[in-house]
């Protein structure tokens, strides 16, 4: 599923419930499901507020997948070039810059980040290992 | 999904000057401005504590949490404090994980809670 998505954050947050509809359809567990959403909405919002510039006219692409054991977040956004994986290498006394926090939850929520510049654009790639869906009673 | 906030004044028995702020739902970058413009009169005013209830807030991120570390500065500034009931495990990690506000204090319950302010308006009058 890949969404368009305009920079504000109710569209942030309109990829966020697309990610639980998914989730829930695959009977991912609540717990991992509320750590991804976690992520994308820190993630998401980043590009809004520092990629986009709150530039409701512009837009970004977010892809969610989910496959047997593993979910995929992917961002893509056409803002200046930001890696927020080195970002997260800021020292600890600097964590409480803007974005300090949101990148310390996403690294703790989700099993790997990676960020590529390819053609103009930022490329985020989240992804974590989910436990196999509860079997139906 | 939305975010709906009740906020209530002076109903802790015992402490007069504190507000009580329920949360349902979500507080994340699209409901935490609307969270700060609610809290503004609240925080413009006399009373010096504020309680939030998060029995049924499902959802947090950097951006609610930042509402929080703001009132609780603000507050402090005053002599006083925000404290924090009923909070989820799920939200609990996340304000584990970020640090963000040491020393805030986090009660089970209101019934924790209002030992707690008891426990400290007897503390007072002792030592007035």
């Amino acid at each position: 599923m890949t969404l368009e998505l305009h920079a504000t954050p109710q569209e942030v947050m309109r990829a966020v419930e697309a990610l639980q509809q998914l989730g829930r359809e695959s009977r991912a567990p609540e717990r991992e499901l509320f750590g991804l959403a976690l992520a994308l909405e820190e993630c998401a919002s980043n590009v809004v507020n520092h990629a986009l510039q709150h530039d409701a006219s512009r837009t970004f692409r977010v892809r969610l997948e989910r496959a047997a054991d593993t979910f995929l977040i992917e961002l893509r956004d056409d803002g200046p070039e930001f890696d927020p994986t080195r970002a997260a290498a800021k020292p600890e006394a600097d964590a409480d810059a803007p974005g300090g926090w949101g990148i310390r939850l996403v690294r703790r929520y989700v099993d790997e980040i990676r960020y590529a510049r390819e053609g103009g654009e930022n490329i985020l790639r989240l992804t974590k290992r989910v436990s196999a869906p509860a079997q139906p009673v | 999904m939305p975010l709906e906030i009740q906020i209530q004044k002076n109903v802790a028995a015992g402490d007069a000057g504190a507000a009580t702020v329920k949360l349902t739902g979500s507080l994340d970058t699209a409901t935490a401005p609307e969270l700060e413009r609610q809290l503004a009169p609240v925080l413009a005013g006399p009373g010096k504590d504020i309680v939030f209830d998060l029995a049924q807030l499902k959802f947090i991120s950097s951006a609610g949490l930042r509402v929080f570390a703001n009132t609780r500065k603000a507050l402090k500034e005053r002599g006083g404090q925000a404290s924090f009931i009923n909070m989820q495990p799920q939200i609990q990690e996340v304000f584990e994980i970020i640090k963000a506000l040491p020393g805030i204090r986090v009660f089970k319950d209101l019934a924790e809670l209002d030992r707690y302010l008891a426990a400290r308006q007897h503390s007072y009058e002792e030592n007035r």
